[in-house]
């Protein structure tokens, strides 16, 4: 098994059974996984903003607006089905309360489901949200994906695939 | 844009983080009656993506207390302290961690430290600049260090963190402390220190 890893701004994708896409420590940021379960792809953005000017070295997918549409091309090219694609968002807390109104992890979701409202794909699982930051894993193996705060336990968000059965 | 600092401009900015954080210590010594020991910062200007790993490992669980700095200059300094370390500085003030004495002690640290290594910027660049209330988190070193460079990845594809140790004497505890400015005030802050690029 290996696991790998989308650091901030960045993005992992994968159609290998062996593979655990993973998220670590999110706090404003938001984890978006997009998967197609019966082809067996996945992929995992770690967004950062939700939207701006990219600088010359940025990585692809630090803003929602572009890297939501540039996930998506991602996992096509590996051979998900669009139509097949469901949506699970992870993150986007408000770690410190702040009193400037600066909610960048309220904004982050806000602006990834809008991304993906005009892609229509459907959300069906998030744990966003609140005071704590969140892990999220990607399991290609079965394609359920899982939410941990700090110190707690793994948290099934999207249940395992059952291989054989017709969706 | 695409921020990239040269080697002398990184040393100016770690000369400009020593004092600070003498000034912090000082603060902190004075705050805890013992004597407080610092390192030499370090000076790292990397890929927002490799952040996170150069302060700590993602998962592992810390006290961070964050104050924003506003004005010509902004940014944030945090303060971060591991569960042991966070046990052993509230003792030294005479509460229990894990009270809400213990939060709100170890925000009055940060409160103390942050304002003295805010001023002393303050004092050396002339810029205009305040902190604003200390926040407090106890979670995930990453969701913690992400946040804050988070606000103020706007526009540049590089996070500058100057990074510093306070280490109490003799009791085998340490703060570690991060100054994150916004990108496009750093060129000015260096422009005032007369250090071009």
């Amino acid at each position: 098994m290996s696991e790998l890893m989308a650091r901030m701004g960045e993005y992992a994708v994968s159609a290998d059974r062996d593979d655990v896409l993973v998220g670590l420590g999110l706090g404003s940021c938001i984890g978006l996984a997009l998967v197609d379960r019966r082809s067996n792809v996945a992929g995992l953005a770690h967004v950062v903003l939700s939207k701006g000017e990219p600088a010359a070295g940025d990585p692809p997918v630090k803003y929602a607006h572009i890297g939501v549409p540039y996930l998506l091309e991602q996992v096509v090219a590996q051979g998900a089905r669009k139509m097949r694609l469901e949506a699970v968002l992870v993150g986007g807390a408000s770690m410190f309360v702040s009193k400037n109104g600066l909610e960048v992890g309220q904004r982050n979701e806000a602006a990834v489901r809008e991304a993906l409202e005009k892609l229509r794909i459907p959300v069906v699982a998030v744990d966003t949200g609140g005071k704590r930051g969140r892990t999220v894993r990607v399991y290609m193996a079965d394609g359920r994906v899982t939410s941990r705060l700090a110190g707690g336990p793994e948290e099934l968000l999207l249940k395992p695939y059952a291989v054989g059965v017709a969706a | 844009m695409s921020t990239h600092f040269s080697d002398v401009q990184l040393d100016a900015l770690r000369e400009l983080a020593n004092i600070g954080s003498g000034m912090a210590s000082t603060a902190l010594s004075g705050m805890l009656g013992r004597p407080v020991d610092i390192s030499v910062p370090v000076a790292s200007a990397l890929p927002l993506a490799e952040a996170v790993e150069a302060i700590g490992p993602a998962e592992q669980e810390v006290t961070g207390v964050m104050l924003g700095i506003i004005g010509e200059l902004k940014g944030s300094v945090v303060l971060l302290v591991s569960p042991e370390d966070a046990v052993k500085l509230c003792a030294f003030l005479g509460v229990e961690a894990d009270s809400e004495w213990g939060l709100s002690a170890l925000g009055e640290i940060g409160n103390i430290v942050g304002t003295s290594y805010i001023n002393a910027l303050a004092a050396m660049t002339g810029f205009e600049i305040e902190p604003t209330p200390p926040a407090t988190a106890t979670d995930m070193l990453g969701a913690i260090v992400a946040t804050c460079l988070a606000e103020h990845a706007d526009g540049t594809d590089i996070a500058l963190v100057l990074d510093s140790d306070l280490a109490v004497e003799g009791d085998d505890c340490s703060i570690s402390f991060l100054l994150i400015p916004q990108a496009g005030g750093v060129q000015e802050l260096l422009g005032r220190l007369g250090i071009e690029a």
